[in-house]
């Protein structure tokens, strides 16, 4: 079906083409160009250098950012992907009481505002090491148990959804069978659930590769992510003489990278996922 | 709601050995680490940003917080007559219903636009993700460099020394750039929408002469209310919380015309260390998403209902 007139849909296909590449451009254009000339508002590089994604290593400690932001998200899409299994299982295939309040609750707790739990965790954190001994704030663990949870009420409607498309019969004939709970989950759903548990890590390793919130308070230079040590970087940039904005730009594409890989290539099952559960 | 009406209701189950046996064996249990870590992460500390609400935490009492005085709700008075509180939910609020309304014709335009089979159109609507894609914190971090003084954008609007990240203009450079990152959830969602558009009705309407824009209006457009207003309201939500942009963009303490609701209210617990006025105005600032949210969960019932 023709929606639009040609003219039309071609004005808007370019008209939004050039905005969205633009900034695109200019972050690979600067990447390569001389600092002056990014410092002067050209938008053209004057020269093709790559020597930006070289220097970057050792100007800042993003090698050390990307390294942590990949182990906390890694291990959070992991997790996250199979205790959003278990919950899903359990709340699509069998009726309790409050079954309801526990599918609203995962879209309602989707919204609560970070900064309304930063502080009260950041307390909470901190109260472990006075009470308990253990030192939590600063440590990898504290990032890993944050986005953990968060990610998953979305994690887990994601699989709501993808598990409710499942013929039940597969899995209700082994339960008559007499397998027990576990061996039904990780022998017949588990495989079958594939495409949707992709969809489930994914979603939670960009909520941990994303954040700057959390990762801003709880983590010390040690235990920085890739998100702080860039946000870090650029906003020491303004004090200096000449600030480094190739290797800026350079450092913000190295932190783009991974997660347009991950979408590009799945792409598909990602979009189906983000528009059955309606939510980013 | 349906999701009772997936499991059929045990009476209607031919033999009655089979349903004891499935309510004996229901594996609650799965349920528990999702709760427990919501339990710990998420409802614990909201209680706890309730309590902290009511006392005075500050640097010194923050090691003993339990012991900290208590201020009844001092904070919540302070933070309404004598904090910046009010102009932040301004701001917010403003920002978020400009950011949405801008986007809706973006989005809703792009994703007829791509509708229509030509060369090329995958990469065209892989290309209209990326600014969905990118981190807010990679984002904000290139277009602070695009809008310096004197940078690229000044340059092409042969201006001076341009303050976009200060200042009055710099309410509109959040704008832009929030648009630029969040118009393709509205495309994704109207895409989705257009999806359900029946070809005959379009077809037959084609036939009877209506012209494009009276086809879009009265066949296509009744298709995309459902999606789109739920579009509307996530992203609403979205930029009502967003707290990287503006933080990575402007940096803090954030200029006045910026200080959004969770910028500020991250400053003043990590800057001026007011911990139970922070806490009172995070609490206030969940009546702000109240309202869409319960707007959006009345939506989505209504899909799940469709589903199952």
């Amino acid at each position: 079906m023709t929606l639009l007139p040609r003219p039309l849909r071609a004005v808007v296909l370019v008209v939004l083409l050039l905005l969205v590449l633009f900034p695109v451009a200019y972050m690979l254009f600067a990447s390569v160009s001389s600092d002056l000339s990014v410092a002067a508002g050209h938008f053209w590089p004057d020269r093709f250098d790559l020597g930006n994604y070289g220097r970057i290593w050792s100007t800042t400690p993003l090698g050390r950012g990307l390294a942590n932001s990949i182990v906390v998200a890694g291990a959070v899409a992991v997790l996250c992907a199979f205790v959003s299994l278990l919950s899903a299982y359990v709340l699509v295939r069998f009726a309790f009481r409050g079954r309801l309040s526990v599918l609203r609750g995962l879209l309602a707790l989707q919204s609560v505002p970070g900064t309304l739990l930063l502080l009260p965790v950041f307390v909470l954190f901190s109260s472990t090491a006075t009470l308990l001994g253990i030192q939590v704030i600063g440590t990898r663990w504290a990032l890993f148990l944050t986005y953990l949870t968060f990610a998953l009420p979305f994690s887990t409607w994601v699989m709501v959804t993808y598990l409710r498309g499942l013929p039940r019969e597969l899995d209700e004939a082994a339960r008559v069978d007499g397998a027990s709970s576990w061996t039904v989950l990780v022998r017949i759903v588990l495989p079958l659930s594939r495409p949707g548990l992709v969809v489930a890590a994914i979603f939670a390793f960009l909520l941990g590769w994303n954040d700057v919130l959390f990762a801003s308070v709880l983590t010390d230079p040690q235990t920085r992510t890739a998100a702080v040590a860039l946000q870090v970087f650029g906003s020491t940039q303004e004090g200096g003489a000449i600030p480094v904005y190739g290797q800026l730009m350079a450092a913000a594409l190295i932190c783009a990278v991974p997660v347009v890989a991950l979408y590009l290539i799945f792409q598909r099952y990602l979009l189906s996922g983000l528009t059955s559960g309606g939510v980013k | 709601m349906t999701d009772v009406k997936t499991q059929p209701p045990a009476t209607t189950r031919v033999a009655g050995a089979p349903v004891r046996a499935g309510r004996r064996h229901r594996p609650l249990w799965m349920l528990i680490p999702g709760a427990l870590l919501t339990l710990v992460v998420i409802v614990i500390p909201l209680l706890t940003a309730a309590y902290i609400s009511l006392t005075d935490l500050d640097q010194y009492t923050i090691r003993e917080w339990i012991r900290s005085p208590f201020a009844g709700i001092g904070n919540y008075t302070e933070a309404l007559t004598d904090s910046p509180l009010l102009h932040a939910v301004a701001v917010s609020a403003g920002y978020a219903a400009i950011v949405t309304v801008i986007t809706l014709p973006i989005g809703v335009a792009a994703a007829l636009a791509t509708q229509d089979k030509f060369r090329g159109r995958g990469l065209v609507r892989s290309i209209f993700l990326i600014p969905y894609v990118l981190p807010a914190f990679v984002v904000g971090t290139v277009w602070r460099v695009i809008l310096q003084p004197d940078g690229v954008v000044d340059g092409w609007l042969g201006t001076d020394r341009t303050l976009w990240l200060n200042g009055p203009k710099s309410f509109w450079a959040l704008i832009i750039v929030q648009t630029w990152a969040s118009w393709p959830l509205i495309y994704l969602l109207a895409v989705s929408g257009l999806q359900a558009v029946d070809p005959d009705v379009h077809e037959a309407a084609a036939l009877d002469g209506a012209g494009w824009w009276a086809k879009l209006w009265h066949v296509i457009f009744p298709y995309l209310r459902g999606p789109v207003s739920l579009a509307l309201v996530i992203a609403f939500l979205h930029n009502v919380n967003n707290f990287t942009l503006p933080f990575v963009l402007f940096g803090i303490p954030a200029p006045h015309d910026v200080e959004t609701l969770p910028v500020l209210t991250y400053v003043e617990s990590f800057q001026n260390f007011r911990f139970g006025l922070s806490a009172a105005m995070a609490v206030l600032s969940l009546l702000l998403v109240a309202v869409p949210i319960v707007a959006y969960l009345r939506a989505v019932r209504l899909t799940t209902g469709e589903e199952s």
